[in-house]
C-alpha cells in the first residue's frame, strides 16, 4: 500500500520538489531523506531523491533508486514520471514515453507529464503520437491560440496540410474582434497559414489570402518574396515584373530576384540583350551594386563578354578588391572565359592605367592596381584549371613586392606553395602572413590549419590558442570543443590518422559524431519555445533541416575518415592488442606507450581535481554549467583505437552516411569496404551497384568489382544458397563469360592516359596475378611519365608502392622529385 | 555573393564563419535562438557561385550579421541588437558588411517597430568603427570598460532608425518601392568585421533555451 504522507511532511515533500526546481539538488536530497526516514517506502519521495541525484550526474544510483520508489508504488503518476525523466536524461527517447505514457495513463489530467509526453513525440519524429498529444492539450486549453497553432504544425508534420489550415482557420472564427496590425503572434499565424495553402499548390487562394488578411503584415519581406512567386506561378506577368522590382529595390544583391524578374518579364534566356538591358538598368540606378554588374558574365558569350568583364575588372581592380579572382573563378568552366580573363588583367597591367591610378594616393594606400592585378594572376595560375604554379609565384613575389605587408598576397603564396606539395614551406608562409596581423583571427586560423596540414600538430593548437577562451578550464582544446569548432576537430584528426596516431584521430572524428548528437538534441527545446514566441514558419524550417542534419558535409568528411581509420586498423591487426598502434614501428610503439601512460597520470590528476570541485555544493567548472561534466576517461583515444571490431565500431559512422548522402560516391565506396570485410555481401553489393550507377568508370569502382568477384568465387560455399542467386542475377557489373584478367586489361587499355585508373587497374592486376608484381611496380613508375599525372595521383601511387615494400619505391621517389622538385610529400 | 535572410539549414556554415574570423564563439544552440526567435533579422552573404563537389553542398556563408530584438530592453525602447557581424577576409572590400546591415536594420523597424539599433565594437577595431560610424551612422554612447573576455573596452553604439520608418511611410505613400538598398552615401566601403557583443548568456551546451533568455516553464509537476 502507498505510504501516506502526514501534513508536515507533505510541505516538506513541496519543499522538495521546489529545490528540485530551483537546481539546489543538495537541500532537495536532504529534506527527501528527512521524509525518508520516517517513510522509507514514500515512492513519491523516493523517486524525487532520484530525480535530484540524477541532476548531480549520479545516473546509475538515480536509477536503481527509481526503480526502487516504483516497487514501492506502481500506481504513482510521479515514480513513472521521473522514471521518464531519467531515461530522457540519457537519451533513451523510446522508453522515456513509455514512462510518460504510465505516468499520463494514471493522471490523465497532468499538464506537465502530458507536456512533457508531446515533446518527446515531436522530437521523435512520432508524429502520429503528436497528433493525439496535441489534440488532449487542445481540449485541455482551448482557449488560447498556442494549442491551436500546435494542433496545426502537428498535423502539417503529419503530412495534412488541409487539416491543419482548417484549425488555423476554426480558431480564428472564435475571434470576436480582429486582433491589432502589432499582434505579433497572429501576424505570423497568418504567414504561417498562408504557407500552408501555398504548399497545398493553390496559388490563387495563397495570393488572395496574402493580399486579403497579409496586407498590413508585420514581415514585409515574406510578403513582397511570396507575393512575387505567387504571381510568376499565376503567369500574372505584370504584376509579377512589378513585385520583382520591388524587391531588387530592397536588395540588389539577391540573383533570385533577377531571375524572376527576367522570367516575368518573358525573356527568353537565350535573348542576352534584354537580359543585359535588365541589369544595367540596375547598375545604373546603383552604383555601388555588385550583382547587376557580375551576374551578365555568366552568360555573355563572344566580344560581349569581353567588354563586360573588361569593364568589370577594371572597375573591382582599381578598388583593389581581394575576392575578384574568387568572383569570377566559376567562369572558368568555359575554356574561352578561361582564356580572355587573365588577358584583360596583364591589359589592365600593360596599359598603365594601374600606375596612373596609384598617383592620387589616397588615406597612404599603395598601388591597389597592379598589385591586385598581380594578385589576380597569382590565384589565375595556382587554380587547379588554370594551373602553372612557377608563374603564379612569379606574380605573387611581384604583387609583393608592392605591397610587402599584405597578409592576403602571403596567404596565397602559401597556397601555391601547397599545391606544390610543400606543406613545410606553406605552413611556413602562413605563419609568416599570421604576424603581419596578428589581431585578426582570420589569418590566425588559416596559420593553425597549414600547420595541421604539415602535421605540426601541436604548434597549430597553440596558434589556436592565441584566439580561444583563456578561461575555459582543459585549456584551447576544450574550447575548441565547446564552441563546436568543426573545421579543426576535423582537419587536427586527420592530421593525427596521416601521422598514424590512430587513436586520437578517432577520438576527433568521434567528437564530430558527438558534435552531431548535440544539434540535434539541440532542436528539443524550440518545440515549446518557438510556440511561445510565435515564430512557426521558421520552426518547420528548422525541423525540415534537423531531419536532414548528417547529410551535411561536415559529418560526411569526419565520418568518411574515420572509417578510412577503422579500415586500416582492420587491415592490420594490433600487434598486442591494447595501445593502438596499429602498423606502427617500434619506435613509435615506444612513443605511443609513453603518450599512454602520461595520459593515465593526467586523467588520475583530472579525477582528484573533479573530486575536488564535488566538494562545492553546486558549484561547478564554469558560470552556469550545470551539467556535472561527464570525466573523459578515454582523451587519447587508446581505447578507440583498441577495438578488436573496428568493422563494427564503422558502422556508427557509415549507417547515416548511406542514409543521408547516398548519391555521394565516396560513401557508397566506403561502404562496401566496410560490408566486405564484414562478409555482408548482399550489402556490399548495393553499395557497389549504386557507386556504379553514380560513375561506372570511377578508379574504385572498378576495383571494388573485380575484389567483389574475387570474393564471391571464393566464398560461395559460405553463402546461403538463395542469397548467392540474387548475389548472381544483381552483379551485372562483369560479364561472366570475361575473365577477370581480360575485363582488367580492357579497363586499362580504355583509360591509359588517365593516371588514376590505370593504378587501379595495375593493383588489380597483381591482386589477380601476384607472380605479376615486380612488372605492376614498373608499370606504377611508368605512370609518372603520364603528361596529365597530378602530385596528387603521384602520391597515392607512391603509398601503394610503399604499402608493398616494393623495390621501386626509391626510384619512384627520385622520379617523382624531379617532376616535383618542391613537394616534400616524396620524402 | 548573394545577401539573403538567414535560414537554420545555413548554421554550421555561419558558425565556421564566426569561429574562422572572431574571437567571441558561440555554439549552435544560440544561432538558433536567433534564427527561431527574430528569423527576419539575420543576414547571410553567400558565395554562389562555387562548383558543387557532391549533391549534398551547403552554400558556403562568406559574411554574415546575427541580430536580434532586446528582449527586456532596460530603457523600456523597443530596439534590435547586433549579436555578430563578420565577412571572410577573402571578401572584405566588396561592401558586405554594410549591405548586410541595412537589411538588419530596415527589418528591425517593419517587424518589431525598433526605435533604435545597438551594438558593441572592439576599441581597437578602427575598420568596424569606421563602417558603423562612418557609413551607416552610428553614434558612440559610451566605453564600456573590460567589456571583452580578453579585458579590452568596447565602444557602446547606437543608430536611431528614425529615418528608415520616414523612408518606409515616404514609400507607403507612394505606394512604389523607391530605393532601399542604396540609402547610404558613397564611402570608401570598410569591410569590416564587428567586434559582436559578449555574450550575456552562459556557457555550457546542456542548458535549455530558457536559460538563454528567459525564465525556463516549469520542470516537473
Amino acid at each position: 500500500m502507498p505510504v501516506v504522507l502526514s501534513g508536515k511532511e507533505q510541505s516538506l515533500f513541496r519543499t522538495v520538489v521546489r529545490n528540485y526546481e530551483d537546481k539546489q539538488y543538495k537541500k532537495g536530497i536532504k529534506a527527501a531523506e528527512q521524509i525518508l526516514k520516517k517513510n522509507p517506502k514514500h515512492g513519491d519521495t523516493l523517486a524525487m531523491k532520484a530525480l535530484c541525484m540524477n541532476s548531480q550526474g549520479k545516473t546509475e544510483e538515480a536509477f536503481a533508486l527509481a526503480k526502487v520508489a516504483l516497487t514501492c508504488d506502481m500506481k504513482s503518476h510521479v515514480c513513472w514520471h521521473v522514471y521518464g525523466l531519467l531515461w530522457r536524461a540519457v537519451k533513451n527517447f523510446e522508453e522515456a514515453i513509455k514512462a510518460y505514457k504510465f505516468a499520463l495513463r494514471l493522471e490523465p489530467e497532468s499538464v506537465q507529464i502530458q507536456r512533457d509526453l508531446a515533446l518527446l513525440q515531436v522530437q521523435m519524429r512520432d508524429y502520429q503520437g503528436y497528433l493525439v498529444s496535441r489534440r488532449a492539450m487542445l481540449a485541455a486549453r482551448s482557449t488560447i491560440r498556442q494549442s491551436w497553432t500546435a494542433l496545426a504544425v502537428a498535423q502539417h508534420l503529419s503530412g495534412d496540410l488541409a487539416q491543419a489550415e482548417g484549425v488555423l482557420t476554426s480558431y480564428e472564427e472564435t475571434l470576436k474582434n480582429p486582433p491589432s496590425k502589432t499582434d505579433f503572434e497572429n501576424s505570423e499565424a497568418v504567414m504561417y497559414k498562408n504557407s500552408l495553402i501555398a504548399e497545398q499548390g493553390d496559388y490563387q487562394r495563397a495570393l488572395e489570402h496574402l493580399e486579403s488578411a497579409g496586407k498590413h503584415n508585420l514581415d514585409r519581406l515574406a510578403v513582397f518574396e511570396l507575393r512575387a512567386t505567387y504571381l510568376t506561378k499565376l503567369d500574372r506577368t505584370e504584376e509579377a515584373t512589378k513585385a520583382y522590382r520591388a524587391l531588387i529595390d530592397r536588395n540588389s544583391e539577391y540573383k533570385t530576384y533577377y531571375d524572376g524578374l527576367i522570367k516575368a518579364m518573358g525573356v527568353a534566356p537565350t535573348d542576352h540583350k534584354a537580359m543585359i538591358a535588365v541589369y544595367d538598368e540596375y547598375a545604373e540606378k546603383y552604383p555601388r551594386c555588385d550583382a547587376a554588374r557580375r551576374l551578365p558574365l555568366d552568360f555573355l558569350e563572344g566580344d560581349d563578354f569581353k567588354a563586360a568583364a573588361d569593364k568589370y575588372i577594371n572597375r573591382m581592380l582599381d578598388k583593389g578588391v581581394p575576392s575578384t579572382f574568387a568572383n569570377l573563378k566559376h567562369l572558368y568552366s568555359s575554356d574561352f572565359k578561361k582564356e580572355v580573363l587573365p588577358s584583360l588583367v596583364q591589359q589592365y597591367i600593360d596599359s598603365g592605367k594601374s600606375e596612373k591610378s596609384e598617383e592620387p594616393k589616397r588615406n597612404g594606400d599603395t598601388s591597389k592596381g597592379a598589385s591586385a592585378a598581380f594578385y589576380f594572376l597569382a590565384q589565375h595560375y595556382n587554380y587547379y584549371l588554370s594551373r602553372d604554379l612557377d608563374k603564379a609565384m612569379d606574380f605573387i613575389d611581384k604583387a609583393i613586392e608592392l605591397e610587402p605587408k599584405s597578409v592576403d598576397f602571403h596567404m596565397t603564396k602559401a597556397r601555391i606553395w601547397k599545391h606544390y606539395g610543400n606543406t613545410q614551406k606553406a605552413s611556413e608562409i602562413m605563419e609568416l602572413a599570421r604576424t603581419l596581423d596578428t589581431r585578426d583571427r582570420h589569418i590566425n586560423t588559416k596559420a593553425a590549419k597549414y600547420q595541421l596540414r604539415n602535421n605540426e600538430s601541436e604548434a597549430a593548437l597553440k596558434t589556436m590558442g592565441m584566439f580561444t577562451r583563456a578561461e575555459t578550464v582543459g585549456g584551447p582544446l576544450a574550447d575548441l570543443h565547446d564552441m563546436q569548432c568543426v573545421w579543426f576537430l576535423t582537419e587536427d584528426g586527420q592530421s593525427y590518422a596521416r601521422q598514424g596516431k590512430t587513436g586520437l584521430a578517432l577520438k576527433r572524428f568521434t567528437s564530430i559524431f558527438n558534435i552531431f548528437d548535440v544539434w540535434q538534441e539541440d532542436q528539443f527545446d524550440f518545440h515549446s519555445f518557438s510556440l511561445r514566441k510565435g515564430q512557426i514558419r521558421a520552426y518547420v524550417d528548422m525541423i525540415r533541416w534537423e531531419d536532414q542534419l548528417r547529410e551535411h558535409p561536415f559529418y560526411s568528411r569526419a565520418a568518411l575518415s574515420a572509417i578510412e581509420v577503422y579500415i586500416k586498423i582492420a587491415d592490420k591487426p594490433l600487434l598486442n592488442g591494447s595501445n593502438g598502434t596499429a602498423g606502427l614501428s617500434e619506435e613509435d610503439a615506444a612513443e605511443q606507450r609513453k603518450a599512454a601512460k602520461k595520459a593515465r597520470k593526467e586523467a588520475q590528476k583530472a579525477e582528484r581535481e573533479a573530486l575536488a570541485k564535488k566538494n562545492e555544493p553546486n558549484k561547478s567548472t564554469r558560470e552556469g554549467d550545470n551539467d556535472p561534466k561527464k570525466k573523459d576517461d578515454d582523451p587519447e583515444g587508446i581505447k578507440l583505437a583498441a577495438t578488436t571490431e573496428p568493422m563494427n565500431d564503422a558502422m556508427k559512422f557509415l549507417t547515416p552516411l548511406l542514409q543521408f548522402s547516398p548519391k555521394n560516391i565516396d560513401v557508397q565506396l566506403a561502404g562496401f569496404e566496410v560490408f566486405i570485410r564484414r562478409k555482408k555481401y548482399v550489402l556490399a553489393l548495393k553499395c557497389l551497384l549504386a557507386a556504379a550507377a553514380l560513375d561506372r568508370e570511377h578508379s574504385k569502382v572498378h576495383s571494388q568489382s573485380i575484389r567483389f568477384k574475387l570474393a564471391l568465387d571464393k566464398e560461395l560455399d559460405t553463402i546461403n544458397p538463395k542469397t548467392a542467386e540474387v548475389i548472381k542475377s544483381e552483379f551485372n557489373l562483369i560479364p561472366a563469360s570475361v575473365p577477370l584478367a581480360k575485363f582488367n586489361d580492357e579497363y586499362l587499355s580504355k583509360h591509359k592516359d588517365c593516371a588514376r585508373r590505370t593504378l587501379s587497374g595495375l593493383t588489380t592486376r597483381r591482386l589477380l596475378s601476384p607472380d605479376a608484381s615486380p612488372s605492376v611496380e614498373k608499370d606504377i613508375v611508368d605512370i609518372l611519365k603520364f603528361p596529365t599525372v597530378t602530385s596528387e595521383e603521384a602520391t597515392e601511387a607512391y603509398e601503394v608502392l610503399k604499402s608493398w615494400k616494393s623495390s621501386e619505391v626509391d626510384t619512384f621517389k627520385s622520379s617523382a622529385t624531379q617532376t616535383w622538385p618542391k613537394a616534400t610529400i616524396f620524402a | 555573393m548573394d545577401i539573403r535572410l538567414l535560414r537554420p539549414s545555413d548554421i554550421p556554415h555561419v558558425q565556421h564563419a564566426n569561429i574562422t574570423n572572431l574571437p567571441e564563439n558561440y555554439f549552435m544552440k544560440y544561432y538558433l535562438y536567433h534564427a527561431l526567435s527574430w528569423p527576419q533579422l539575420s543576414y547571410v552573404a553567400v558565395d554562389v557561385s562555387r562548383p558543387k563537389k557532391t549533391p549534398y553542398d551547403y552554400p558556403r556563408i562568406v559574411g554574415y550579421v546575427l541580430a536580434k530584438m532586446e528582449e527586456e530592453p532596460a530603457d523600456g525602447v523597443q530596439h534590435g541588437h547586433i549579436t555578430s557581424l563578420s565577412v571572410m577576409r577573402t571578401h572584405r572590400r566588396l561592401g558586405i558588411a554594410e549591405k548586410l546591415m541595412r537589411q538588419s536594420q530596415r527589418a528591425m523597424v517593419e517587424t518589431y517597430g525598433a526605435q533604435y539599433v545597438s551594438l558593441h565594437v572592439r576599441v581597437s577595431n578602427n575598420a568596424a568603427l569606421r563602417l558603423y560610424r562612418d557609413t551607416l551612422g552610428f553614434k558612440n554612447e559610451k566605453i564600456e570598460a573590460k567589456y571583452y573576455a580578453d579585458g579590452e573596452d568596447a565602444h557602446s553604439m547606437k543608430l536611431d532608425l528614425g529615418f528608415i520608418r520616414e523612408q518606409i511611410l515616404d514609400e507607403e505613400d507612394e505606394d512604389e518601392g523607391g530605393p532601399v538598398g542604396e540609402m547610404g552615401k558613397k564611402n570608401e566601403d570598410p569591410e569590416v568585421e564587428a567586434g559582436p557583443k559578449k555574450r550575456k548568456v552562459r556557457v555550457g551546451r546542456g542548458l535549455g533555451i530558457g536559460d538563454l533568455v528567459e525564465k525556463n516553464e516549469s520542470q516537473k509537476a
